[in-house]
């Protein structure tokens, strides 16, 4: 395993998910910051490069779809997993045609995202060497 | 009813109006077969939410919300049914209904906290554990302590923030505090000020009627005295307002009312006041719940920390001990220092013994006074080694259950008797801290066991010693702190889940039994985890991060440390608090015995209790087999022939009988039924139908089998013939041989999830002694099997959940031989003591050992 750690970006506006996601992944050998306001989230990928960022879509303020477009635009090497509560058909093809990695229904396992980050860092690693 | 189901109400009214007894049978057997899978779904979706509380999976309100309302849904569908089935005899069921609904749907809006119907106050015995803004948070972690942990803590009461609340507005003051504080927050009054104007207000207001005579009755206790100390919403939990809010020690029952007035008004002191204002607390509403226990003479006391702050690094704990009060020990002043180390055996690494002049002790008439060490005793240490391993297992048990570590108050009586009197998170400055490490490099240094097996049923990390329990012999032997490790989770195995520090099963379900005690204390539980029992050896020490669902070798230390001073237990988050509060109104199961008279409508109290009666009652519909046939001329009921003597009738719904079989008669082995084939293979096992122990004669006994029982005492209304209801998976068997009624539920899917295995066995001709004797014989060796058992008299209800198939089968076979083993038994038990014989008995006749593993 390569020895720089990826840097994972979690938003949702319920703070039981940063809480509960940070040790899971951080025990996993990533970085992580969270976020529980869109806003700020969007002016932290101002500054820094997120190898992998995983987002609600329901959200007050910007929503999940734009901030992803966003974070897509800024960095296009950006992974982007999403998790929602309001999982419907449409919602994960519009994501998928933005470039979503994947596309999580809550509730969630805290092992089934173990799954999806760990797979997509070892494409993001994968594409680096 | 809520609204939108009301027009629902109305067609089914309207349309079932006009066919009542004449509903065509096809439909009824459509309805049942509905009915069986409305059942089997709404037993999956409390499964699932029992399963979401232990902290592996992520969700949020809107889950909740969504999921009671599939539930309310399909429960409608259900009441439906049943009257379809029963010609609508059963419409009370739609106010018991909104009845469990509306509260329930009112709790996820968030309505029912501080609403009128709660109480002002509470005994701590039986506090809401998961309304910590009624009692506050002391008062909340002392309820845990007793009912959860049961260990002992000094008996009480709570007087709630909902009495707060009803003071303020007996005596008008809300909104002139409101005014006041104010005005001290933009700097028109200084501290002092506003704080002595409040609390003056707050001393000179009348305690409400109501509180006042719950206080009186409460308090008024011969010979006691009280302490009565704060219990603010907030303190205690991730803020500390340690000493900044009044304790009264001592105070005799007449002046308890007085006591609590003066404990409501620290809320407001100079000091409380500034603490909330650095912490930004000012324009939150402030609300105090006050905690009355009473007082223990105590010889010795102190506080205990689970992380020893000079030394934050080691793994030990220190405990602080004083004579009399212990007032000086939380005072700071000298007490001897115990420091113990966590690990078992917990050898006690050092003891300091200071010189003790004085103490405080009880004063004569109320209050405390200080008086002199005799000098004898000054340089004694206050505790015996005993005394001190006891409190390093409370404390331990403590830290984790509450996942942080801990400050702990302690007493000792003047007989010796050790008790609790508070635990709270330790507050640990930051600077104390080991520098953070990174926690992936640390852990990957150590050896990894097992690694992504099985499923979470409580989130967690834990370590301690591999100790492996087979049978309840050696459940005395589980050391506290131990790993438990296990072939089933078995009920049996309750009573030594709080001593353990983390639960790993080979087999067993999220959502079983168990699972849901692990829950309640809290221990990082993994089930279905394949090899657990080889690869974990008796002995060796491991750390369990359920999390990750990583098994390590050896105490990975900086990761149990990271677990301690990361953010607050999962347990505390308000959606896992909403989470327990919603799975109080649905899954607790109270009806268990259909004859007792509170099985009604009206008796239902859970969403479980309402699903439970009326797959009885719709069951009962059907057994009522002659009523049956009469309404509906030419069904197809099956004879089943065989050597064994039941004359089994039985209604296919589907899948349950060979394609092949002609006329009304059938062959046990034409039965594709899987539930029915596994349970006739135990009846028609050999030795099992022809060891006659019956002293009754054989013709009597034969016209027995077919009698119509409706004569008999106590029998049911689905008397009259041994029918069983069955498909490709499912069976739902009476069985009425001898005196006895059997009833066993099954389900048999390829997925384990789906599987149940629900018995109930009632009923004999003899002694109710006897026969309650033997209902305890049959839970003995139903509990071998991994069943829950309930016994009441001579009722026996036993349940099993979540096995795959070909462990299902297992115990519908021993299931069968119990049937036949049982038909008499009440006449041969004549004492306690043949019991235990006739349990070898039975293990030895029928069951191979292969089949009993925790044996």
């Amino acid at each position: 395993m390569s020895t720089e750690k990826l840097k994972i970006l979690v938003l949702d506006d319920e703070p039981i998910v940063c809480k509960r996601l940070q040790p899971a992944l951080e025990k996993l050998g990533f970085e992580v910051d969270t976020f529980t306001q869109s806003l700020e989230a969007l002016h932290q990928i101002q500054e820094t490069n997120y190898d992998i960022i995983i987002t609600d879509l329901k959200m007050k303020g910007v929503d999940g779809m734009r901030f992803l477009q966003e974070a897509k635009s800024k960095n296009p090497a950006t992974e982007v997993i999403v998790i929602t509560g309001f999982a419907t058909l449409e919602t994960a093809k519009e994501s998928f045609q933005k470039g979503v990695f994947d596309f999580i229904a809550k509730p969630f396992k805290l092992s089934e995202i173990q799954e999806v980050v760990t797979k997509v860092a070892a494409k993001i690693r994968g594409a680096k060497v | 009813m809520a609204n939108w189901l009301k027009p629902f109400k109305k067609i089914w009214e309207s349309a079932k109006g006009q066919r009542t007894e004449t509903t065509p049978f096809p439909e009824i057997f459509e309805q049942f077969q509905t009915l069986l899978q409305d059942h089997q779904r709404v037993m999956e979706l409390i499964a699932d939410l029992g399963e979401k509380s232990g902290g592996e999976y992520i969700f949020d309100r809107k889950y909740l919300v969504d999921i009671t309302s599939d539930m309310h849904s399909l429960l409608l569908h259900l009441v439906n049914s049943l009257n379809l089935i029963a010609g609508k005899r059963y419409l009370d069921l739609y106010g018991t209904l909104d009845r469990v609904f509306l509260p329930l749907e009112a709790e996820l809006r968030g309505r029912l906290s501080l609403s009128e119907e709660m109480p002002v106050a509470v005994p701590l015995s039986a506090l809401p554990l998961d309304h910590p803004e009624l009692t506050g948070g002391k008062a909340n972690a002392l309820g845990r302590i007793i009912q959860s942990l049961k260990l002992p803590v000094p008996p009480g009461f709570v007087i709630t923030t909902r009495a707060n609340r009803r003071f303020l507005e007996t005596n008008h003051l809300e909104e002139r505090i409101h005014a006041w504080l104010e005005s001290w927050a933009a700097g028109e009054q200084d501290e002092e000020q506003t704080a002595r104007q409040i609390q003056y207000s707050i001393l000179a207001g009348l305690v409400p009627r109501e509180v006042l005579s719950e206080i009186r009755q409460r308090a008024a206790q011969e010979g006691v005295s009280w302490a009565v100390r704060s219990s603010a919403y907030g303190e205690d939990g991730e803020l500390t307002f340690a000493g900044l809010h009044e304790t009264k020690l001592n105070v005799p029952p007449q002046k308890v009312p007085s006591a609590y007035k003066e404990v409501l008004a620290s809320l407001y002191s100079p000091g409380a006041l500034s603490y909330r204002k650095k912490m930004g607390l000012v324009g939150e509403e402030a609300a105090m719940a006050v905690l009355c226990q009473k007082t223990i003479d105590s010889r010795a006391a102190g506080v205990i920390h689970t992380l020893d702050l000079n030394d934050p690094g080691a793994n030990t704990l220190v405990i602080y001990a004083s004579l009399g009060w212990g007032r000086t020990v939380v005072g700071g002043e000298a007490a001897d220092r115990y420091v113990v180390e966590k690990d078992p055996p917990h050898r006690v690494k050092s003891i300091v013994v200071t010189t003790k002049e004085k103490m405080v002790r009880p004063k004569a008439g109320g209050g405390e006074e200080e008086a002199r060490v005799p000098p004898e005793l000054r340089k004694q240490p206050t505790l015996e080694l005993e005394a001190v391993d006891t409190l390093v297992k409370w404390a331990l048990s403590l830290e984790r259950y509450f996942k942080r570590p801990q400050e702990i108050e302690w007493a000792q009586a003047q007989d010796g008797s050790l008790w609790l009197l508070q635990s709270r998170f330790m507050n640990i400055p930051r600077i104390e801290l080991p520098r953070e490490q990174d926690i992936y490099e640390v852990t990957s240094r150590y050896p990894v066991l097992i690694q992504d097996r099985g499923t979470v049923a409580h989130a967690g990390v834990g370590a301690g010693p591999v100790y492996q329990v087979y049978s309840d012999a050696s459940l005395n032997r589980f050391p506290e702190g131990g790993v438990l490790v296990i072939r089933y989770t078995a009920p049996w195995l309750t009573p030594i889940v709080p001593q353990a520090a983390a639960i790993v099963a080979e087999r067993g379900s999220a959502a079983g039994h168990l699972a849901t005690i692990a829950r309640e204390f809290r221990v990082p539980t993994l089930v279905g985890v394949e090899g657990a029992c080889d690869l974990l050896k008796d002995g060796t020490v491991v750390t369990v991060d359920t999390k990750q669902r990583l098994i390590y070798e050896g105490r990975v230390k900086e990761l149990l440390h990271y677990e301690l001073v990361q953010a607050p237990a999962f347990e505390e988050a308000p959606e896992f608090r909403q989470l327990r509060r919603v799975l109080k109104r649905i899954a607790p199961l109270n009806l268990i015995d259909p004859q007792a008279p509170e099985f009604t409508p009206q008796g239902c109290q859970s969403v479980h209790d309402i699903i439970r009666f009326i797959h009885e009652k719709a069951v009962e519909e059907l057994m009522d087999l002659p009523r049956f046939m009469k309404r509906f001329k030419g069904i197809k009921v099956w004879s089943l022939t065989s050597d064994i003597p039941i004359g089994l009738k039985i209604l296919d719904l589907g899948g349950g009988i060979d394609v092949g079989a002609q006329g009304t008669k059938v062959l046990p082995e034409q039965v594709t039924s899987l539930p029915l084939k596994a349970l006739w293979g135990g009846v028609a096992a050999p030795g099992v139908w022809s060891t006659e122990p019956v002293a009754v004669d054989f013709k009597g006994m034969m016209s027995s089998l077919t009698k119509t029982w409706t004569e008999t005492p106590g029998s049911t209304a689905y008397a009259g013939f041994n029918l069983a209801v069955i498909s490709d998976i499912y069976m739902n068997l009476h069985l009425r041989l001898g005196y006895h009624l059997n009833l066993i539920d099954a389900r048999m899917h390829p997925e384990a999830q789906h599987n149940h295995i629900y018995f109930r066995f009632v009923g004999g001709v003899t002694d109710m002694t006897r026969r309650s004797r033997r209902a305890h014989l049959l839970a003995q060796i139903l509990s071998k099997y991994q069943f829950k058992v309930d016994v009441k008299g001579d009722l026996v209800v036993a349940r099993v959940l979540h096995l795959p198939p070909e462990e299902m089968a297992e115990r519908l076979e021993v299931l069968g031989e119990l049937i036949g083993f049982t038909r008499q038994l009440d006449i041969q038990l004549k004492t306690d003591e043949d019991i235990p014989q006739f349990l070898d008995s039975f293990f030895q006749q029928h069951s191979p050992a292969d089949k009993s593993p925790s044996l």
